[in-house]
Formats: C-alpha cells, sequence, structure tokens
C-alpha cells in the first residue's frame, strides 16, 4: 500500500468543558490518498470540522497518531506545525475568515508572507490567482465590499496561492446562495481533476455529490462511505 | 518577513484610527512632560553655572557663615586676609542698619562701607552709578534709587546718618537684580558711605557679611584657603566657612539635580499611565483580533510572527508618542523659559537645552515602556490554540 498524504489512525477528541468531558472524536481511522476529494457529511456536532482540524494540524488529538506524507506529526511542536500548514495545506472556511483590514490582494499574499517571500513575487502570484479566479477587478477592495461568492473566492486565492498538497473546506457553500454555492463547487471539482487533493466538510448535499467519495459521520464515528 | 510584519503592524494601527490616536497621547503626556522637565532643568543649570561664574570666578572664594547664611555675620580682618601671599584682593561687604533723615523722608535703612578695593567688584556688585558721580572722598554718600524716592533726595542733596552730614553725589542705577554680591540686600535700598566712616559710626569689633577674596594667576587655591582659615581661627571665628567656584556650581548643581529628579521621577509616572493606557489597547486588539489571530495562524504564522505582530504595534505607538512628546515637550519648555524670562527679566534670560541623550533616552524609553506594556497581550495572543482562534466569536 502507498503512503497516504495524510492519515488518522485511532484518533480520538475529547473537549473539556468545565467537569464535564465532551467527546468530539472517537477512535477513528481515515486515509486521505493523493487525488482524493473527501466529503465528510453528517449533523451538526457529529466531528467533522473537529476531524478538519486535525487533518489541517490545527489541532491535536487527545489520542491516536496523525501521519502526514508516513511521517508522525502528532508531537510536533507548534512552529513546525505552522510551517507544515503554511506549506502543505490550504484552508477554505464557512466565515470565509479574510482579514477585515486587508484588500483582497494583501489577504491572498499573507501565507507567503509567513515563507518569507519577496514582495514582488508575492504581488504577482497573488495577482495571478486572483485573475485566473475572475476577480482581476477587485484586487485592491478590501473584504466589506466583496460579496459572499466574490469573498469565497478570495479565500480559495488565499488558500491555493503556495500551491498546497491538501486543500480542506469546511462547509464552504454554507454561507452562499445557491448559484454561487455551485460556481465554488464547479471550481473544486475542476481543481480536483487538476489532480489537487480535496477534504470538505458539509452538509450540502449537492455539495457531497461532487466529491468523489462521500463519509458519514455520526457522535464521532465514521459510519461509513459511499464510494 | 520582519519588514512585512512591521508594515501589518502600522496598518493595524492606523485601521484603529482614534483609538491609536488616544493610546499614543497616552505616551506623548509622558514624555513630553519628561522633557520638559529634563530640558529646562539642564538649561537651568547651564545658566546658573553662567551666572555663579560671573559672579564669582574661578580664582574666587567666598567666605560667608556656615551653610552661606547671609544674615549670620561673621568677624574678620580684611586688611590680614588682603595681606595673605597669592590673594590679589579681597572685599568684605559690611552692612548696618542706621537711623537716615532727607529732605523728603526718614527711617531706619542699610548703609554699606565702600571700600577702593571694590571697584574691582563695581560690576558685579551693582556698585554702577546712574546719576552723579561714584565716592571720592569723606562725607559723601550715594544712594539707591528706591532709598533716594524714600528719602526725597537728589544729587547734591544732603542727608542725615546717626547724626552726621553727607552730601548725595550720585545715584546707583536701578539694576535688574538684586545679586547674591550684595548680601542679599537690592543695591536699590542701600546708602553706600566710604567704610571708614562706617567705622566710626558703628565703632566696635568688625562683623561682616561675606568677604570675597580673589586669587592672583597661579595661587595655590588649597594652601590660601589654608590660612584664611588660619586667621578665621586666630580671630576666634568658628561659623565661617570657605566656598570657592566649584564648590558653590558643585552644591547648586546637586540642588538643582535633585529637584530635577523628583519632577521628572513625578512625570515618569505620567509615562507609566501611558504605559497602562497601551496595554489596555494591546488586550483589546487581542480580544477584538482573536478570530484574526487563527486565520494568520491557519495559513502559516508561527507563533513568534504573531507575538512580533503584535509587540511592534505597542511599541510603535509607544515610539510614536515618544516621538511627538520629544517635540511638544521641548516646545513647552521653550515657551516656559521663554515667559518665566520674560516675567522675571532675569538676568541672562536662560533657555531649555535638548541634549543629544536626552533625544536618544526619551524615544528609547517611550519605546520600550511600548514594548513593555506589550510583552503580555502579544504574548497571550501568540499563545492562542488556532483552532479556538478561529472558532472566537
Amino acid at each position: 500500500m502507498s503512503t497516504a498524504l495524510v492519515e488518522l489512525q485511532g484518533v480520538t477528541k475529547i473537549y473539556r468543558l468545565g467537569e464535564v468531558e465532551v467527546p468530539a472524536l472517537r477512535e477513528v481511522d481515515l486515509r486521505v490518498e493523493p487525488g482524493d476529494f473527501l466529503a465528510l457529511m453528517g449533523p451538526s456536532g457529529s466531528g467533522k470540522s473537529t476531524l478538519l482540524h486535525i487533518l489541517g494540524l490545527l489541532d491535536r488529538p487527545s489520542a491516536g497518531k496523525v501521519l502526514w506524507e508516513g511521517e508522525d506529526v502528532t508531537r510536533l511542536n507548534g512552529g513546525r506545525l505552522a510551517e507544515l500548514r503554511g506549506r502543505r495545506i490550504g484552508f477554505v472556511f464557512q466565515m470565509f475568515n479574510l482579514v477585515p483590514n486587508l484588500t483582497a490582494l494583501e489577504n491572498v499574499e499573507l501565507p507567503l508572507v509567513f515563507l518569507g517571500v519577496s514582495l514582488r513575487e508575492r504581488r504577482k502570484r497573488a495577482e495571478e490567482a486572483l485573475v485566473r479566479l475572475g476577480l482581476g477587478e477587485r484586487l485592491h477592495h478590501r473584504p466589506s465590499q466583496l460579496s459572499g461568492g466574490q469573498q469565497q473566492r478570495v479565500a480559495l486565492a488565499r488558500a491555493l496561492i503556495t500551491d498546497p498538497a491538501l486543500l480542506i473546506a469546511d462547509e464552504p457553500t454554507g454561507n452562499l446562495d445557491t448559484t454561487t454555492g455551485r460556481e465554488i463547487l464547479t471550481i473544486f471539482s475542476a481543481l480536483n481533476k487538476q489532480g489537487r487533493t480535496i477534504v470538505l466538510a458539509t452538509h450540502d448535499p449537492e455539495a457531497a455529490e461532487v466529491a468523489k467519495a462521500r463519509i458519514r459521520l455520526r457522535d464521532g464515528r465514521i459510519m461509513g462511505g459511499t464510494p | 518577513m520582519i519588514l512585512d510584519l512591521f508594515r501589518l503592524s502600522l496598518r493595524n494601527i492606523r485601521h484603529r484610527g482614534l483609538r491609536s490616536w488616544l493610546t499614543v497621547i497616552g505616551i506623548l503626556i509622558g514624555t513630553a512632560a519628561v522633557v520638559a522637565l529634563i530640558s529646562i532643568g539642564q538649561g537651568l543649570q547651564r545658566a546658573i553655572s553662567s551666572r555663579v561664574e560671573q559672579i564669582v570666578g574661578y580664582n574666587t572664594i567666598l567666605i560667608t557663615s556656615r551653610g552661606l547664611n547671609l544674615g549670620q555675620r561673621i568677624r574678620l580682618d580684611i586688611e590680614a586676609i588682603r595681606a595673605i601671599p597669592g590673594v590679589r584682593n579681597a572685599v568684605a561687604v559690611r552692612t548696618e542698619t542706621a537711623y537716615v533723615e532727607g529732605p523728603g523722608g526718614k527711617g531706619f535703612l542699610a548703609v554699606l562701607g565702600y571700600d577702593p578695593a571694590m571697584d574691582e567688584f563695581v560690576a558685579e556688585m551693582n556698585l554702577t552709578v546712574s546719576a552723579g558721580r561714584a565716592l571720592a572722598g569723606r562725607g559723601e554718600v550715594l544712594l539707591g534709587s528706591r532709598t533716594a524716592r524714600a528719602l526725597g533726595a537728589q544729587v547734591g542733596d544732603e542727608v542725615t546718618i546717626e547724626g552726621r552730614k553727607f552730601q548725595v553725589v550720585g545715584i546707583l542705577q536701578a539694576l535688574r537684580a538684586g545679586g547674591f554680591a550684595t548680601g542679599g540686600l537690592s543695591m536699590a535700598d542701600l546708602l553706600v558711605i566710604p567704610l571708614p566712616e562706617l567705622r566710626e559710626l558703628f565703632p566696635g569689633p568688625e562683623l561682616v557679611q561675606y568677604a570675597v577674596v580673589r586669587l592672583s594667576e597661579r595661587a595655590d587655591m588649597a594652601a590660601v584657603s589654608e590660612r584664611i582659615r588660619d586667621h578665621l581661627r586666630a580671630v576666634g571665628e568658628r561659623n565661617a566657612s570657605l566656598t570657592d567656584f566649584e564648590d558653590l556650581t558643585r552644591n547648586i548643581q546637586s540642588v538643582i539635580s535633585g529637584v530635577q529628579a523628583f519632577l521628572a521621577g513625578i512625570a515618569g509616572i505620567a509615562l507609566l499611565v501611558g504605559g497602562v493606557g497601551v496595554m489596555n489597547t494591546m488586550y483589546t486588539a487581542v480580544l477584538e483580533r482573536t478570530r484574526e489571530i487563527g486565520i494568520l495562524k491557519a495559513v502559516g504564522a508561527k507563533d513568534t510572527h504573531v507575538l512580533l505582530l503584535f509587540l511592534f504595534e505597542s511599541g510603535l505607538m509607544g515610539l510614536g508618542g515618544g516621538a511627538l512628546g520629544l517635540l511638544i515637550g521641548f516646545g513647552v519648555a521653550w515657551a516656559a523659559t521663554a515667559i518665566v524670562s520674560r516675567v522675571f527679566q532675569a538676568q541672562g534670560a536662560f533657555s531649555p537645552v535638548l541634549s543629544m541623550a536626552l533625544v536618544l533616552g526619551a524615544l528609547f524609553f517611550s519605546f520600550l515602556v511600548g514594548a513593555i506594556a506589550g510583552i503580555f497581550p502579544a504574548y497571550r495572543a501568540a499563545r492562542l490554540p488556532p483552532v479556538d482562534a478561529l472558532r472566537y466569536e
């Protein structure tokens, strides 16, 4: 068996709310192979977001292992994880999560800032990425001056600017109307066809339909997949 | 990358607009207060040094009662001191209170004994005559300008001092400030008669306010001082003390430095309060931008990046406040000394001194206050777990 891009082995995540322990994930095993397009489905509270956060190295499991391209990253320090996130992972969120006082262009440049890419090079790459997503006219607009669909495309451009191995999307169409949502999904689908590995969490059956495989979660457990 | 973080910080400061300004103003006031006080203090020290040098001179020894108390008189024989080798000139200032009658008034007034040796000190002692002429012989008197008015006397008139008649030959120039050199009395309030006649009017042991001893060039200050002390012991004067220029300057400087340090310390409290303002702003900023911190971390920012971002922000606000405070503080000091000089018409009007050390110190210190105030908020921001920060509403 070839090396998975990301592999979770027996991952459990428990949140502590005061005295109460809330298990968000229970002994989850999951392999994400290069070129996969997985949709995580399930009701709210089923653990979709937690699973995405752990896959995206934003959070650490309470128990179990996370392997990135075969390497155990469960115990890596915060700085190394930040570097991995910066180089290898792109995130798209439901709330777009753009930095409000930066322009579209500057938002897209942001990941490159932390990789130490020069201003000239960043500008060029960010501009190209935005133009490719049809935002050539909106480079110097701030998020508040953009529509939801435009903001999500800026977020997508930011996620892709580092040419990441894995694109993680948490309800990317959740805050968009149907038409705009469809446009975003079309882009995801095209990206996957170009070989980009994608994991997205969604409620939206239409979004799940675009993925190549679906995984159902309930109460922090994987209930089964539809290949 | 540091430069990029710097740019981001600057942008965040600008973005907060009014609140950033208010924070900066906190630092500004503190720095301005410290800078104003120190530059005024340094100006004052410089002015006093040069004034003391003007009055006393480098090669001069003052003989006064202990603690520079000019009201307490001392016993000495000025002729004996003048005879000490190495002494070029020495004068004793002796005043007595006498009953004086003039054409238009009478009363108890201070009378100074004039000694031809004083001619060397005329300018310093404000003995310049504005009308008439200087004293030339017995039976002559000079009047201070206020004394002349009080007695209703002019040049050529006659006044009676302790029953003896004197002719007014001159009026002293109404001078700027009463000097140390006149024994704390303003020349405007004096009468000046020849010393021998003062001695005749007030017989008995000679008691003087103070004496000024000027040394010849290359004289050994320590040796001369010792001989003067011998003399004072010989006449039984135990309460006198000797002060040379350096002593005097050092004493005055140390008093000013002390006052200055005290005031600057109080002003420093304002700067501290400014720092607390920065801290408050930064904590609020961390709360407000928790989500943004999460975003930065999701796109690859390390803890140190976030830490630097916030530290730059607070440090920049400190530095900005410091730079503006420096300008405003010096402006205030300049205006204040100009007003004081004008109101008191002080001789040798003084101006504040802005030394390089003060400029750099103020900038460095205000940056430091900002950065230190930012440490805890920045640390908190840096340590936020990315996933919690992203979830923050």
